[in-house]
């Protein structure tokens, strides 16, 4: 596994949220190519079974630092970024509120860059954040969404928390960058899927009503499995020349919603409706009208731009990842689909 | 007379504030603010507000608002609060109200000394179904004077997004309250019996650790609270706090000489139980049907006021700041009697002194 890399195994790297579903697979990965001068950020309240599993497979990660802490505190920050050369930011804090989530992501973020800045060597901070960020709500439907696409502009509208937060965590990190020589990175996985996450993404479906409404039909969707995703991050730390870019992540198989509604059914059978796109495109015209109309008496859960972005359908690339981080993704969906599938039996 | 609001405090409650503000009319939110002035410009930049300060005195000296909702954590209440009203703002405060009833008594003080008005956040108050109960009651419905109160209020530790913070850091600001956890979710339960109890309060708490608060790493937070009250005139109540109850219950029992009345808050539901007896078996059929005629009219009433636009998710947040405009519009009594929020205050501190969560550590 071995990469030509900005940094040595004696520079110290740090994961926040190391001990997430992605987390603890950048972790390995980054173990398994010989990085043991690590420092793992955790939340307090983490029950940390899963990482010290890992780190019990490698015994040369006797070293490897656990911190607990929250980033919303300067000081644990700083504790967290001392002598750090790179920062893998895997911690999302999931809140429904927007200030919440932009707390979580915006506010948490900006004082993990002034520590890093302040007390770290820095040479890359390296964004993970979702494709979330994207709207495709002025695109043709199954146009290719790739990173050059429009980023989108009312998340209040669209009543995305976490795509706010993450929006803002984007663009304070490309503000530091242009304003405080930050070299950064940043990753914008799709659908992550893998053991370890059990629910199906909102792409495919929904449950709000007390049964799944398919309502991804045949799109394509913008899968990768955690693995892959995690080996994508690592690479995207370690790999020279790529500051300043931005990728999204998806493997190279991707299989529709049906598909994979279809071999998640042949696990465990469940009811479940289909809703053609066309309908539900106009039950969330409806439903955003009447929220508007009564004043968010109906919060906008249901409304135009949640329902291209997640339901119109895309079509996706990973050609960037392949040409300047080499990336191929080490598990083939097929594989991939087996270990997700082994959860629920 | 459009009243100019400014906010103080930027998270994740200011946004129920701006949409009720929103939808009052008549009102503009002139500015907001937070020590964390990232915060305020993000409140700033969804809801399209002009003034973004990352310091409160700026912000009344430049804009003199007519009235300031502090919507900060509880520590910081009673300094704002102060600050606002010595620059001639009427305020709006988030419960808790302050962290002791002496900071409570100071404010009202001077509140009315500067002929101005301040009102708390106890917005359950003002749902439909509380106002219904409260003008039930004001009509005689109960027969006299209330005998016993019952306040129940569940909360779901399922939700980490709320608990986990707390539970991971000793700092966070809701273990620095005398009253830890409780001291900020008990607030709008002890509320409702403050409104039906005189000043001459007796209280008993006791309180204790829930295993699954335990499993969760609660440390030495509490999350199970019974209270048991007496007024100089005789009226009960109870007060019930849990993170266990399940499903989560939220309901006001009030109790007369003749006729009772039961608030349910959960499902907006008002069912009045009226004296009466029926003869032989008749006790058995009569009654039941009777309350199931009762969750038939919730359930049309609820339907009907959701049609017409009058039933919101924080119908109570947008009633008591629009009575609240209206009070200082027209220079009446605050919707919230003092003597109710100060006495609210008095209660918890009472409490709070009562259970003593660090002895309970073990």
């Amino acid at each position: 596994m071995s990469v030509e890399s900005i940094v040595t195994p004696a520079d110290k790297i740090l994961i926040t949220g190391s001990n997430g579903f992605i987390g603890t697979r950048a972790l390995e990965n980054l173990l398994a190519r010989g990085f043991f001068n690590l420092r793992c950020f955790v939340r307090p309240s983490s029950k940390l079974e899963k990482l010290q599993k890992i780190l019990a497979q490698f015994p040369a990660a006797k070293n490897v630092e656990i911190v607990a802490g929250d980033l919303l505190s300067r000081e644990d920050c700083r504790r967290a970024a001392k002598d750090v050369a790179v920062i893998v930011h895997l911690a999302a804090g999931f809140d429904k509120s927007f200030a919440g989530a932009f707390m979580n992501s915006a506010l948490a973020t900006r004082n993990l860059l002034d520590a890093f800045l302040e007390l770290g060597k820095p040479r890359r901070f390296v964004n993970v954040s979702s494709f979330a960020v994207y709207s495709n709500f002025k695109m043709e439907r199954h146009a290719l969404l790739d990173e050059n696409c429009p980023l989108e502009t009312e998340p209040q509208a669209r009543n995305d928390a976490y795509g706010f937060g993450k929006l803002k965590q984007e663009q304070l990190v490309r503000d530091y960058g242009a304003q405080r020589g930050l070299k950064w990175v940043i990753l914008r996985p799709g659908m992550v899927y893998g053991p370890g996450k059990s629910d199906l993404s909102g792409r495919i479906g929904i449950n709000t009503f007390g049964f799944f409404i398919h309502l991804g039909g045949r799109n394509e969707m913008p899968m990768t499995f955690v693995d892959n995703c995690a080996d994508a991050i690592v690479l995207a730390a370690l790999k020279p020349g790529v500051d300043g870019e931005i990728f999204n992540v998806v493997d190279d198989e991707r299989w529709t919603s049906k598909e994979f509604l279809a071999a998640r059914k042949e696990t465990k059978n469940f009811f479940s409706v289909w809703l053609p796109y066309p309908l539900m495109k106009f039950g969330c015209g409806l439903w955003e009208n009447f929220s508007k109309k009564r004043h968010g008496q109906l919060p906008p859960v249901f409304n135009r731009r949640r329902c291209a972005a997640e339901w119109g359908g895309n079509t996706f690339s990973n050609e960037k990842l392949h040409k300047l981080l080499g990336w191929s993704p080490k598990i083939k969906t097929v594989d991939a689909m087996k270990l997700f599938l082994a959860q629920y039996k | 007379m459009k009243l100019r609001i400014a906010i103080i405090g930027c998270g994740k409650i200011a946004d129920q504030h701006v949409q009720a503000a929103h939808r009052i009319g008549n009102c503009e939110i002139v500015a907001v603010c937070d020590r964390e002035k990232l915060m305020a410009e993000q409140l700033a930049e969804r809801f399209k507000i002009s003034g973004v300060f990352g310091d409160a005195e700026e912000m009344l000296k430049q804009f003199s608002p007519d009235v300031v909702h502090i919507t900060t954590p509880p520590l910081g209440h009673f300094p704002l609060a102060k600050l606002c009203l010595e620059h001639g703002s009427n305020v709006y405060l988030e419960k808790p109200f302050t962290v002791t009833a002496a900071e409570a008594q100071e404010l009202v003080a001077l509140a009315e000394q500067k002929n101005l008005r301040l009102t708390a956040g106890h917005n359950y108050q003002f749902t439909l179904e509380m106002l219904e109960m409260r003008r039930l009651v004001a009509s005689g419905f109960l027969g006299g004077a209330a005998v016993h109160l019952e306040s129940h209020w569940a909360y779901d530790l399922s939700d980490p997004t709320y608990v986990s913070p707390i539970l991971g850091s000793k700092t966070h600001w809701v273990r620095q309250l005398p009253g830890q956890l409780f001291h900020n979710l008990i607030s709008h339960s002890t509320a409702r019996l403050a409104e039906f109890l005189d000043d001459d309060v007796m209280v008993s708490a006791q309180a204790h650790q829930s295993v699954r608060m335990k499993n969760l790493g609660g440390q030495e937070v509490q999350d199970e609270l019974r209270v048991l009250l007496r007024d100089g005139k005789g009226t009960t109540a109870f007060l019930c706090f849990s993170t266990q109850i399940k499903p989560g219950l939220n309901s006001f029992r009030i109790c007369g000489p003749k006729n009772s009345l039961l608030v349910e808050n959960g499902s907006g539901s008002l069912l009045l139980n009226r004296a009466g007896s029926h003869k032989s078996y008749l006790t058995y059929f009569l009654p039941p049907l009777k309350a199931a005629r009762q969750h038939l009219r919730n359930a049309r009433v609820n339907i009907v006021d959701f049609l017409r636009g009058r039933l919101h998710q924080d119908s109570g947040m947008k009633e008591l700041i629009e009575q609240f405009y209206v009070s200082i519009r027209q220079k009446n009594a605050p919707p919230i009697p003092y003597r109710e929020i100060v006495l609210t205050a008095r209660i918890m501190d009472e409490i709070f002194a009562q259970i003593k969560p660090e002895d309970s550590a073990t």
